[in-house]
């Protein structure tokens, strides 16, 4: 296949016109949320060199890359031929092998400090630990390496963001999150157990079109995508409001499609486009298929267990209802308190009649002194 | 000590004796309208959590009547969302009390070995192990409860705050609590503050019984000492000098 430098480049070359380029990037600015005045931008960006990524995968289960396949707007295709210029990504490529791992290394070292580097899953931060060998290295040192000369590290996924479900208890290989192994370098956390497949391409294609990263929120997330609670994006919020709640998923509540807050619904911690943007275009999302919100895109979410109850058994403590383990402290207390004011009581009562005895004695004392005297 | 002749009282004791109190003032207005805010706040608070966490949920057709009771969720969250604000504002309003008033500074004196020495004995008391205490404006024991309390407030607060104001994670709220998000993730500032909430909750249950157990056994008006402000003690207290200005005189509301 012929390489191009550029979108315009790769019309030029197939012969299309400048016109249906201009109307290509009208729609790309459509899609990627841009106001129609930003077309002379995303021109520019179009008439660019293609960003050279990287893509490498840890320890994880390249779920991630199977969303990212199936994003709709902009097309996968779109941006694996034309928006990006995919140099390595051990699951796409077609080559294999020692000649595609020297690949990646020419690579690196060709378009040093200009490559975008995007991460799939965790990292094992132990090289002699044995885990998760890529190529006969380890993949704490690739990922470092490749790190090293990025512009950009964009970390695809829970496991990447925030250790996934490989840092979840007991964490057998130690695993970390990527910004936990690479320091001294932005990363943007795009994390959904997978993400949303339209976040993933959205984000690689804003890098691509304006050559910089997208605004980022306190935890590092691109804020157009995380900027908002499900919960406060849900279709279902107005049953929440009015207290229609589904207690089982067998009960007429949930046929419904009232709130599945009570059945564990992370839906009020959890930060992603599920409520606007949707799934597979826009087609549904976990709770419009009826099943509460995991919080896949939350730092620690599988130990947030058991998934459905409200409020997670505290790690560690399992200490499990915490109104029912309140009420039993309560009752305890109930109990304690009354044994001791009865013993109080008692004990002053105690008091009070041996004061009083003294007294009298005292008394006593005082008329036998009185009557000696006589 | 000065003390005008007008506070001291002369009662008669049943057992026939009689004894010379003195009428201290402790609790300036900023405490004692804190605390009754704060005990309006916290019931209403804790009542309103507890439903949050598990709404009434109203099988098909009967949410109507819920809703006829103003008792929907939405309701009650802005209601523990009000009452929270309440909570704060009356905090603040205390911490200002706590600036320019003595009798307001009843802090544990923890880098005296007294301190320590007493609060032992007022514990070996409330264990029942000993009769009596000697007398305090505010005994160890309390002070280090009180601490306690008001630490438990402002982490309830901070997290409150911290959840609250992550419905616009680009806002000024979370600019100044969302950090508290960061380390552990949301979901674990529910269970701190569902925890702290219980916490807060049987803590205020002890201190009722507490209080009315010293108003019963010591009759030292405790109760009604945060209503008027003033306690009725017979000898002079073990921490008068907590509430004497720089003249040495035992300051007076």
């Amino acid at each position: 296949m012929e390489g191009y430098d550029s979108i315009w480049d790769m019309y030029k070359k197939k012969g299309i016109s400048r016109r249906s380029f201009i109307k290509t990037c009208t729609a790309m600015t459509a899609l990627l949320g841009l106001a129609p005045a930003m077309l002379p931008e995303v021109v520019k960006a179009a008439e660019k060199r293609l960003p050279v990524v990287i893509w490498l995968h840890g320890h994880e289960c390249t779920g991630c890359s199977e969303a990212f396949l199936r994003s709709g707007a902009p097309l996968t295709s779109d941006v694996v031929l034309n928006m990006i210029a995919l140099e390595y990504d051990d699951t796409l490529g077609a080559a294999s092998g020692e000649p595609f791992e020297n690949h990646l290394q020419e690579i690196m070292k060709t378009y040093k400090g200009q490559y975008i580097l995007a991460v799939e899953g965790a990292a094992p931060p132990d090289p002699k630990g044995g885990f998760c060998m890529v190529g006969g290295r380890s993949f704490v040192e690739e990922v470092k390496e490749a790190a090293a000369g990025a512009a950009a590290i964009i970390a695809y996924g829970s496991c990447a963001a925030w250790g996934g479900i490989q840092a979840a208890r007991p964490n057998p290989t130690q695993a970390v999150s990527l910004n936990e192994i690479i320091d001294n370098k932005h990363i943007v956390n795009v994390p959904g157990c997978p993400p949303i497949p339209e976040v993933m391409t959205g984000v690689i294609a804003h890098y691509a079109m304006f050559g910089n990263l997208p605004p980022l929120d306190n935890r590092n997330c691109p804020k157009q995508f995380f900027g908002n609670r499900i919960h406060d994006t849900c279709y279902r919020r107005p049953f929440f409001d009015a207290g229609m709640f589904a207690n089982d998923f067998n009960d007429a509540g949930a046929r419904a499609g009232w709130c599945l807050y009570k059945l564990g619904c992370r839906g009020p911690e959890t930060y992603a486009s599920c409520g606007n943007m949707r799934w597979w275009n826009g087609l549904s999302y976990p709770i419009q298929s009826g099943h509460g919100c995991i919080g896949c895109t939350s730092k620690n979410f599988w130990d947030n267990d058991p998934f459905y109850t409200r409020l997670p058994e505290v790690a560690g403590l399992g200490l499990g209802n915490i109104d029912k383990i309140g009420a039993v402290a309560t009752g305890a207390l109930a109990v304690g308190i009354t044994a001791h004011l009865a013993t109080s009581a008692v004990q002053k009562r105690r008091r009070d009649q041996k004061e009083l005895e003294d007294e009298k004695k005292a008394a006593e004392e005082a008329e036998r002194m009185s009557r000696g005297k006589d | 000590m000065t003390v005008k002749e007008s506070q001291f009282i002369e009662i008669s004791m049943d057992s026939g004796k009689e004894m010379h109190l003195t009428r201290y003032y402790i609790f300036s207005p900023f405490l004692r309208i804190f605390h009754w805010l704060m005990v309006v706040s916290i019931i209403v608070l804790f009542a309103s959590g507890i439903v949050i966490m598990t709404p009434m949920s109203m099988g098909e057709g009967q949410y109507v009547v819920l809703n006829n009771w103003h008792l929907s969720v939405d309701w009650i969250r802005n209601l523990h969302f009000v009452a929270g604000f309440v909570l704060t504002a009356s905090f603040l309003f205390r911490i200002y009390g706590y600036i320019i008033n003595k009798g307001d500074r009843l802090l544990p004196n923890i880098f005296r070995m007294k301190f320590w020495d007493d609060l032992v004995e007022v514990m070996m008391h409330y264990c029942l192990l000993k009769y009596s205490h000697k007398q305090f404006l505010r005994n160890p024991m309390a002070r280090m409860s009180y601490v306690a309390i008001y630490g438990l407030i402002v982490v309830e607060m901070l997290t409150g705050f911290a959840m609250y104001f992550q419905v616009n994670p680009n806002g000024v709220g979370s600019f100044l609590f969302g950090w508290l998000v960061i380390p552990y993730g949301e979901m674990f500032l529910h269970v701190v503050h569902h925890i702290v909430a219980w916490c807060i909750f049987l803590f205020a249950a002890i201190h009722v019984y507490m209080v009315v157990r010293a108003d019963f056994m010591e009759r030292e008006g405790e109760i009604s000492s945060m209503i008027s402000g003033t306690k009725v003690l017979a000898h002079l207290p073990d921490d008068i000098n907590d509430i004497r200005d720089k003249r040495g005189r035992i300051i007076k509301g």
